[in-house]
Order: C-alpha cells, then structure tokens, then sequence
C-alpha cells in the first residue's frame, strides 16, 4: 500500500505552484492586482496549513530551482542596466546611495529604539536596503511599462541589491568573527564569497556573448545559451557556498556590455521563467511561521513604513536635478517597496554558516510576509500613476 | 471650418520636419518615452520646436524658416546635439529611418492629446500601426496657384525623393524586401496617395475643399495624409513621402534639392502638368519603395523607362546652377554620393549582416544620429 503521507509530501509543491497559479489568474483578472502578491499568500497559507508538508533544507531541490528562478531574474536585471548612464547622468546613482544608506540608518536607530541587540539591528538595517528585483521586474513585465519611473526603478534596484549584498555580507562576517573568534573564517564568509561570487559571473559574461558570437548564432540562441548558464551559475556557487545574487547579476552586466550587438533576451525567459516565478514566491514566504510573523509585526509595519517614506524622500530629492519631475522623482521612491523574495534568499544562503537569521530577526518574517503582499501593488501602483503602463 | 488663406510667403524658403524615434538602451526597443523627454526638454530654450507624436515613442522636430543649406544644416545640427544630450541623461536613445526593424505596434501607447485619442478611435489599429517616422519638406509659395503647380509639378520627381530617403526596409523584426516600407502603413489611409488635379486655389478652395469639407468626411487640411499637400497657413507645399533619414546631413540635403528642384519648376520651362501624369504614379513610387536607387520608373511624358538611379543623377547635374544660387552645391554634392554609395535602407541591410540582429540595426542608428561614426 503506498504511503499516503509521502505521496502528499512529493505532490505538495506542484499543487501548490498550480493553486496558486489558478489563484493568482483568477485575482488578476477580477482585482488588476499584481499575480505575484497572490502566489505569496497563498504560498503562506499552504505553509501554515501543512508545516510539515512545505519543509525545506538549504540544498533541497526546491530551494535550488528557486534560487535558478531568482538567478533568472537577476540576470535579466543586469542585462537591463546601463552602466553608461549612471556615468552621464550621475544624480541617479546618488539618489540610489543616499536611500540606500539613509534606509540603513533610520533603520538600524528604529530597531535599536525598540530595543533589539546591536548585531540584530545591523542585520535587520541591511536586509532593509534592499529591493527586490523578483517582485519590481516581475511587475514592469507584467505591466508592460516604460518610462523614467520604469528605467529609474531598475537601475536602482540594481544598486540596492549589490549594496545590501555587501553590508549583508561584511556584517555577517562579523557575526561569524564575533560568535567563532576566527579572523580567517569570518572573511572567507563575506569578502571572498563577494569577490569570488562577482568575479565568476563577470567571467561567465564575457564568455558567453563571445562563443555565441563565434557560433553566429545570437540573435537564435542568446536566450537559451544565457538561462543554460544561469542555472550552471547558481549551481556552482550553491556548491562553493558563493553568491548566486551577486555571480547572476555580474553575469548580466557584463554579458550586456561585452556585446557588440544586441539580442533581445524573452523578457521573463518566457513560459519557463514564468513558471519558475510562481514556485519562487510561493517558496520565498513557505519558509515564515505564524509565530514570527506576530511576534514581529509590530516592529515590521513601523520599520516598513520608515523604509518606504525614507526611500521615496531621498529618490524624491534628486528628481529634479536628474531631469524629471518632482511627481515621478516620489513615485519611483514608492516603487522600490518590494523587498521579501530577495531578503528570504539572502538569509537562506546564510544558514550553512550555522546562523538562522529568520528566527533571531521575528520583525524580518513580518516584513517580508507584508511587503511579498503589499510591495508589489505598491510598484504596480506606481507605475500606473506615472502613466508609464501599457493601460491607456 | 472653412479652408484658411492662403498667406503666401517668400518663394524658396525651406523649412524641415523630422520624426524621430525613442529607443530604449536596454532592449533596443521602442520605448514609450517622450513625455519625459518633453518634460526635460521644456526646461531650457530648444533652438527649434519639438512636438509630441501620436505614440508616445515618437517626437516630431522642425527647424525654422531657411533660404540658405548652411544655415538649415547648422540649426539641424544644434537641435540634434540638443536632443542627444537630454536622451542620455534619460537613458533613451534617439534615431533616424522610417521604421523601426523590430517594435510591435499592439505594444504601443497614443500619446495623451484629444487629436492623437480621436485619430486612434477612427482608424484603430491603424493608428498605432502609424508608428512610422517621416521627413516632412516645406517650401515657401508665393500664392496658392503656384503651391498647386508646383505640387503636380513635382509628382513626377516623387520618386527621387522616395529612394533617396529609403531608410526602413525592416519591419516586425523582418526583411520586407523593401527599401522604403514606411510608405505602404501611409498608403492604409483612406486620404492618402495623392491630391486632386486641380491647378487653381479658388478652384481648390471652393470646388474640392468646400465640397469635402460638406460630406463631413475631413475637417481641415490636417485629415489629408497626402504624399504632397499645400499647407495654407504656412503658404507652403509640404512634400511627406521622405523616411526619416540616418542623419540630419542627409535631411538637410533632400531639403535642398527639393528647393532647387522648385526655383527650376517655378522657371515654367518644362511642360505644364497634367491628369494623366497620374497614369503612372502609383507605379513609379512602388518602384521607388521596393527598389529604391535601383528602381525603374516611366516618365509620365514620354512613357519612357528610367532607370531611377540615372534619372536622378541627371536631375542633380541639371539642379547645379539653381542651386548654387541658393546656396545649397553642397546639398547636391551629398546626394550624389548616395547614388553612388547606396541609401540608408542599404547601410541598415549592411548593419543587419554585420550584426547578425535587428538590435544591432538600432544600435547602429543610434550611433549614425549621433554623427559619431
């Protein structure tokens, strides 16, 4: 007789993925509202439902496929930045440093005022930095927008994530270096794994477009060449205990400006990255308990509403002088809100070195329940009040 | 709204209008910027006008009045560094040709003005599918009877025009075989093609404009998508079956040529037009579209076949002295050198080939506007 309880276990995640595909569907085309916040939901219900069921490990297969899905999107970010214009136009990386730090320090004092340890209030400031790309890229594609909000919004992204990586990394290195005593360990924890994580997809970067070129086949098979080595990318460095954030996202910077022409890669990576999303959101909140989530609730809606008027007042300041007007210079702000898929990534990666952030930091469960829900409406909201989204 | 008047200007005076193309940096693709880019544009004095189009990845730029290519050349030259400045600092990219090789227009958006929103209601898809960049040629009319001669006068030398500004053979990330496809989407209007054989403004005005103007159907000379239309409250004709070339080089110059191609017109020396020069119109300009400088066209005098490439280096020789009294040698010196070299349709080919992807073409005409390569 076959075992009901492993049969459950092995078809939990496809039917999980398939409700909330179904759902997600279902929602949009009733509320407009973005696909993705309702994969989240139900990703945490059917987690709370049946704990047992949505068990994960850091080398399961699931948290693989989904740091492949979050590889994809990073890579596909990267390709969309042009480091040229944050040269020309030097206000928008200005913008991106002072909301960047800003966040981290009203943070870290929001967190410290409510009387959580040093190191913790670090690690919650760092993780507050960041932006998502899943949720923000996932919501200009869906929208089909363009536009300074659109364009301003990916740049920044961009600098987020590969900020928050850095002070995420240095800080946890000093986590490591506080609680093992080990100089050595504690630098292999963040500043190899950073150099070498950036290094190996700058390398892929250059090598990829260059046999492609050989090959003369671009314009064919870049999208195919370029989702193949994404999942080798996350697979080596889920293997060397490296980056996959950084290595993804180097790799698509430097594949975009090594080329010397241009192929469209699908945006999404089409069907398949379409439904690697799915399963990522759902993965990304299926690692939260209820617990955490009203423990640290309180703490979460003052950090987060914190996080949002920092970020919007500091992208808002420089909007001007960067050349667009004070409305859109706040709407980009507001639409930097999503952060949870990237934080949950980040933490996962950090639990071989033996620290399960999730539990210590309750308020970072809240955060990202709330802003998996919450972020990507507040984007899309955005976008549409910009006036840059296909809708006329 | 009754016809304007007519207000007669100086004769030979050249102004140009260009539309052009908004390219994002990431994709290559058309991206729906020129809000923004009006926005910034709108805060320092622009040495020229810009305007909105109808979707929002195109602008539409027109320089002032001009008698001289020096001088039309030179204010071209500062609208273009002016408008590459403030797309770099937006992160767009701005550029020439008729189409774009590979933008879908069901992914376009009508920019926020009542006329574009009623163009788009009337015509549908045919609206978006207008996302098709022109160089408009206006030139100055003594009076309206001179601006209709001069308009028939010119069919014949239409497709010199056409072929000398092919810049699209792209379309839908095809080859169309086409050197100017531009053309075809101006053709799906229902006031397209060419305007009625009538050699007399009052005539014009009272006979035509009135009569239309009462069947409900037009409401103003703007309904008229003709490939030349007179333009009474400028008191121009303006020439519009021009491809946005490569470069405001190449635009200044075709601007020229049509400037000498009328101080000769004006001179009364050729056979009057006629009806039947008609008879070989359409003919002529889909040789034009298709082939290009290689094109075969009839002469709708003598019903002689013309190799289009020769017919218009003949016309250049015989433009010299009228333009060298204008000033505008140097105009025809640069069309000369693209019967030779081939026209911009042949350059984006060469980009395709070399690239081996249609963003490459973009990337190239991007560069190509900038004048930096």
């Amino acid at each position: 007789m076959p075992d009901f309880l492993v049969i459950s276990a092995e078809l939990a995640w496809p039917l999980a993925v398939l409700l909330a595909w179904l759902a997600g569907e279902f929602i949009h085309r009733w509320t407009k509202l973005p696909r993705i916040s309702v994969y989240g939901l139900v990703g945490f219900l059917c987690a709370q439902a049946f704990p047992d069921l949505f068990m994960t490990e850091g080398s399961s297969p699931v948290t693989l496929l989904a740091n492949v899905a979050f590889g994809l999107i990073l890579f596909e970010l990267g390709y969309r930045v042009n480091l040229h214009w944050l040269r020309i136009n030097p206000w928008v990386p200005v913008s991106g440093l002072v909301e960047t730090f800003a966040t981290f320090g009203v943070v870290y004092l929001i967190a410290h005022l409510w009387g959580l340890p040093s190191m913790t209030s670090l690690l919650l400031a760092s993780l507050a930095m960041s932006t998502s790309p899943a949720g923000v890229l996932r919501v200009i594609n869906e929208q089909r927008s363009s536009g300074q909000v659109t364009e301003r919004v990916l740049h920044l992204v961009a600098m987020n994530c590969v900020l928050a990586v850095l002070v995420f990394k240095v800080i946890v290195g000093f986590w490591v270096f506080q609680t093992s005593g080990s100089l050595t360990q504690a630098i292999s924890h963040s500043l190899i794994e950073l150099v070498a994580s950036a290094l190996l997809g700058a390398v892929f970067g250059m090598v990829v477009p260059a046999v492609l070129r050989h090959l003369g086949t671009l314009s064919r098979d870049g999208t195919v060449a370029f989702a193949l080595v994404v999942v080798i990318l996350v697979a080596i460095t889920h293997a060397a205990d490296l980056s996959p954030v950084l290595a993804t996202l180097a790799f698509g910077l430097t594949a975009r400006h090594r080329r010397v022409a241009f192929t469209r890669t699908v945006r999404n990576f089409g069907a398949i990255g379409e439904l690697m999303t799915v399963l990522l959101f759902v993965f990304a909140v299926s690692t939260l308990s209820w617990n955490n989530v009203l423990f640290g609730g309180g703490l979460a809606i003052v950090l987060l509403l914190a996080r949002l008027l920092v970020k919007t007042v500091s992208v808002a300041a420089f909007a001007h002088v960067g050349g667009i007007p004070w409305r859109k210079g706040i709407l980009t702000g507001v639409a930097l809100s999503p952060m949870s898929v990237f934080v949950v990534l980040l933490l996962e990666q950090t639990k071989y070195a033996g620290i399960v952030l999730v539990d210590e930091l309750a308020a970072v469960a809240a955060m990202t329940l709330f802003m998996e829900v919450i972020g990507p409406i507040f984007t899309q909201r955005a976008l549409i009040l910009a006036r840059e989204t296909a809708q006329e | 709204m009754p016809l304007e008047t007519f207000n007669g200007g100086t004769p030979l005076t050249m102004g140009v209008e260009l539309e052009l193309q908004l390219v994002s940096f990431s994709d290559y693709d058309l991206t729906a910027s020129s809000p923004d880019l009006l926005h910034l544009l709108a805060r320092k004095p622009f040495p020229g006008n810009v305007t909105p189009e109808i979707t929002e990845s195109m602008i539409e730029i027109n320089s002032d009045v001009h008698t001289r290519h020096s001088e039309l050349l030179a204010q071209l030259h500062e609208v273009r560094d002016t408008l590459v400045t403030a797309g770099e600092q937006l992160n767009i990219g701005i550029a020439g040709g008729g189409t774009h090789p590979f933008q879908k227009w069901v992914e376009r958006r009508i920019f926020e003005k009542p006329r574009f929103k009623q163009v788009s209601q009337l015509y549908g898809y045919l609206a978006k599918q207008f996302t098709v960049f022109g160089q408009h040629v206006h030139i100055g009319c003594a009076n309206g009877d001179d601006a209709l001669f001069l308009l028939h006068s010119l069919s014949r030398y239409l497709p010199h025009f056409i072929a000398l500004s092919a810049s699209s053979p792209f379309v839908q990330g095809g080859d169309t075989l086409f050197n100017s496809a531009r053309l075809n989407s101006v053709f799906a209007f229902p006031m397209s093609g060419r305007a009625p054989f009538l050699l007399s403004w009052d005539e014009f005005e009272h006979s035509y404009f009135a009569k239309m103007e009462h069947t409900g159907v037009i409401k103003s000379m703007k309904d008229f998508y003709w490939d030349i239309r007179p333009k009474p409250e400028y008191g121009t004709i303006e020439l519009r079956v021009c491809d946005t070339p490569l470069t405001v080089e190449r635009a200044a110059a075709l601007a020229c040529y049509l400037q000498a191609l009328c101080a000769y017109l004006l001179e009364r020396k050729e056979e009057p037009p006629a009806e039947d020069d008609y008879l070989v119109y359409n003919y002529n300009r889909f040789q034009a579209c298709r082939f290009g400088l290689d094109g075969t066209v009839v002469h709708p005098k003598t019903y002689e076949s013309l190799s289009l490439r020769e017919d218009i280096l003949t016309t250049l020789r015989k433009m010299d002295p009228y333009a060298e009294k204008l000033g505008g040698t140097a105009a025809l010196n640069h069309l000369m050198q693209v019967t030779h070299m081939g026209s911009d349709a042949q350059y984006l080919r060469d980009q395709f080939n070399a690239s081996g992807s249609v963003e490459g073409i973009v990337d190239a005409a991007v560069r190509r506007f900038r004048g930096r390569m």
